[in-house]
């Protein structure tokens, strides 16, 4: 207690920089304005709420944009525990985006499931708060306490239909595995923060590059953190709980946990090896590679064999972390590998963003016709929806990475950092890739025929209803993943963000 | 055994061979005495079992309830709608680790404190509230 | 100072603690074996605070309080729901869906 009256006693006020915490503070206001209307609102004008959700999420995107167009220096808040820099401001414009998809996506569904709605949107934004707080953590505290606002809120989306016998089940084993990784990830942490004696990233950098590189404290504290986030980025042997969540929550809440929640887990491990402890890839890069090999195996192979959609769309959502894992696999090797394989996992994070949350789109605008997920359910779609069907299939062929859908880009800006490595151990990881690259062909390319040349399962060809909000989403994801597969070059820039890579 | 426990005692406070050894043998003090309370409890017990009459009855082994008869179990679950209250106390005490070394710090902090901390539990009641308008702190 | 002691303390609570959420039926118990694994972080970010002098320790542990109050209270939220729904906290036979 001492020592915590000591730092108090020369109390000065931080300096907090307004512009560059604007962000999460109209996120804030949102969320307070959104658990007040959902208050103060009639049963009939709850409908409102989303509007103001969405609006929220839009005017949090403008300070975004006026930091990004006003080139600044790195602002650092807090002793450097608080970092806006171009990094940040990319991710944050990501998971707002994302965040506004989803909006879109649960408009209806939320609506007509007949649920509490102002607490799925207050969730939904307290989750996206802790997201883009997470993307400018540069300090243990900060990254814990992010990474929980964005898990819990998240913990009970999962669980949303409450006398849903499968929504329950995928919130307690979210619940449990998630909590199970967060206590893992602490547990590293306090012993981090005992050798080095602070939570401040860059400080832990120079320390663990420096004299005390080789104490096997270290080792044991990146090896806890990194399980603890193999989990939440649902790393096999570690991703028992995804398909199961996957699949008994709401299904807009799945595309929200399978993109958003794990692009924060990789943001997280961005931060934390880029910064932290880039000294010890001898400790990370073998972890990663055994992730990632397994990961996108494993991945692929359950997939194979899967005949609900949306337990398809998890096991290929656990395959494509794979991928994203191969650049942290080979990220130590030297300086070209680093800097690519931290380009390589922002752009694959922003492209499967786009191309994930448009397969969902998909899953949810059939369902509100054929109220099922499985394949079979898909047979003839092309019949009486041609256009989602068209959409389907480009969003599939993505996720695959055939051009000029969006995906072969992501791809091959992977492919890229393993040929900078140039490593043996580089080399089989990308053969292992591009395997399973192949292997992954087969389950999209079976949806999409099921789509295009299937008969019609009960013969019912009325066309699908697709509403406006659902169809902006279809719009936007379908968009972004031609426009990246088409003109590439627009968005590789993104990706090249030196700020984190020294 | 008074000797012995002195004896004991004063090697404990004189021990200085290390650091480690030292901290562990202030624990012995209280070692010593945990068993002497066992000892002396155990004898006393002893001794009455030793010197008192024993006539069983059935009446003897019922639980005493103020000298009624008992009713039911002794293990009983409590109503699961206490669940609330006690879900709401754990929120708002824990909250309280944050304002405890706010309040010793507060001349020094100001101005500036005395603002975020008004952020900070204007949050808090946001949350009651919430719970508040939504019926759950009704008595069913 | 002693700083063995503690780690040792909080490695041997972790490790009940993990132990109790993987072999543990009872969705209460599984909960309370969470609580001493966090509680076993609490321990070492304290000692090691304590051993460095410093109060960095001691406002993780803080935020580590806070926010272990707020999973508890989640957790024990869906077990109730899971309790409600079914009338058993086993949670060996929540697994409706499989493969």
């Amino acid at each position: 207690m001492h020592a915590l009256l000591a730092v108090a006693s020369s109390f000065t006020g931080p300096r907090l920089d307004y512009h560059a915490l604007a962000p999460e503070i109209i996120l804030t206001a949102t969320l307070v304005l959104v658990l007040l209307a959902d208050l103060v609102l009639e049963e009939r004008n709850q409908w409102l709420i989303s509007n103001l959700a969405g609006i929220g999420v839009l005017a949090s995107v403008i300070p975004i944009i006026t930091l990004a167009v006003q080139n600044h220096a790195a602002r650092s808040m807090a002793g450097g525990a608080y970092v806006v820099d171009d990094f940040s401001l990319v991710l944050k414009a990501l998971f707002l985006g994302i965040g506004y998809v989803v909006l879109l996506m649960s408009t209806n569904y939320v609506e007509e499931g007949d649920y509490y709605q102002g607490e799925y949107y207050f969730l939904l934004l307290a989750s996206l708060l802790g997201m883009v707080v997470m993307a400018s953590a540069r300090d243990l505290i900060t990254i814990f306490v992010a990474l929980e606002t964005l898990s819990i809120p998240a913990y009970m989306l999962a669980g949303w239909r409450k006398r849903d016998l499968k929504s329950n089940e995928a919130a307690i084993k979210y619940y449990l595995l998630g909590v199970l990784a967060s206590a893992v990830m602490l547990y590293g942490m306090s012993l981090v923060f005992g050798y080095t004696g602070s939570t401040v990233l860059t400080e832990i950098g120079k320390q663990v590059n420096g004299s005390i590189t080789h104490k096997p404290v270290i080792t044991l504290g990146i090896f806890f953190i990194v399980i603890g986030f193999a989990f939440k980025v649902s790393a096999v042997p570690f991703h028992f709980w995804a398909p199961d969540t996957y699949e008994g929550s709401p299904t807009p809440v799945t595309a929200f946990l399978s993109v958003a929640s794990k692009t924060a887990g990789f943001v997280a491990l961005l931060e934390l090896i880029y910064v932290g402890f880039l000294g010890r890839n001898d400790v990370w890069g073998p972890m990663f590679w055994v992730l990632a090999a397994l990961t996108m195996t494993v991945g692929n192979l359950i997939a194979l064999r899967q005949t609900n959609v949306v337990r398809l769309l998890a096991y290929s959502s656990i395959a494509q972390a794979g991928y994203v894992l191969v650049p942290f696999a080979v990220a130590g090797d030297n300086i070209a590998a680093r800097r690519s394989s931290f380009t390589a996992a922002v752009v694959y994070l922003m492209i499967y963003a786009a191309m994930n949350l448009g397969a969902f789109s998909v899953v949810i605008a059939v369902a509100r016709k054929t109220r099922s997920g499985d394949i079979s359910s898909y047979g003839g779609l092309f019949e009486y929806a041609p256009g989602l069907t068209v959409a389907m299939t480009v969003f599939l062929f993505a996720l695959a990475g055939i051009p000029p859908a969006g995906g072969w880009f992501a791809k091959l800006m992977v492919f890229r950092a393993v040929l900078d490595s140039g490593t043996t151990w580089a080399v089989v990881l990308g053969v292992i890739a591009g395997v399973n690259s192949v292997i992954a062909l087969y389950y999209y390319a079976a949806v999409a025929r099921e789509m295009w040349m299937s008969p019609v399962p009960d013969g019912d060809v009325t066309p699908v209803r697709v509403p406006a909000p659902l169809l902006a989403s279809l719009g936007l994801t379908g968009l972004v993943v031609m426009a990246i597969g088409v003109y590439p070059q627009l968005f590789a820039h993104f990706g090249d963000l030196g700020t984190l890579v020294r | 055994m008074p000797l012995a426990l002195s004896a004991v005692l004063a090697a404990s406070a004189a021990g200085t061979s290390s650091d480690s050894s030292a901290f562990l043998r202030q624990y012995l003090t209280v070692a010593i005495f945990a068993a002497a309370a066992v000892v002396m409890v155990g004898a006393m017990l002893g001794l009455g079992r030793l010197l008192r009459p024993s006539r069983p009855q059935e009446q003897k082994s019922i639980a005493y309830e103020s000298g009624v008869d008992p009713v039911g179990q002794g293990w009983s679950q409590s109503q699961v709608r206490y669940y609330v209250f006690a879900l709401l106390f754990v929120m708002f005490d824990v909250e309280a680790v944050f304002i405890f070394p706010w309040a010793t710090r507060l001349e020094a902090m100001g101005t500036y404190g005395l603002v975020e901390m008004a952020i900070f539990i204007g949050i808090l009641v946001l949350g009651l509230v919430y719970a508040w308008r939504k019926g759950v702190l009704r008595w069913v | 100072m002693y700083l063995v002691e503690y780690l040792l303390l909080a490695a041997a609570l972790f490790s009940i603690g993990v132990y109790g959420v993987l072999a543990r039926k009872n969705g209460v118990l599984v909960l309370m074996s969470i609580e001493l694994m966090l509680n076993a972080v609490n321990i070492n970010l304290i000692a090691f605070g304590a051993f460095r002098g410093n109060a960095i320790g001691q406002v993780f542990a803080l935020f580590v309080i806070a926010v272990a109050a707020a999973e508890v209270g989640v957790g024990m939220a869906i077990v109730l729901l899971i309790f409600r729904n079914r009338a058993s906290v086993n949670l060996d036979e929540v697994d409706l869906m499989r493969g």
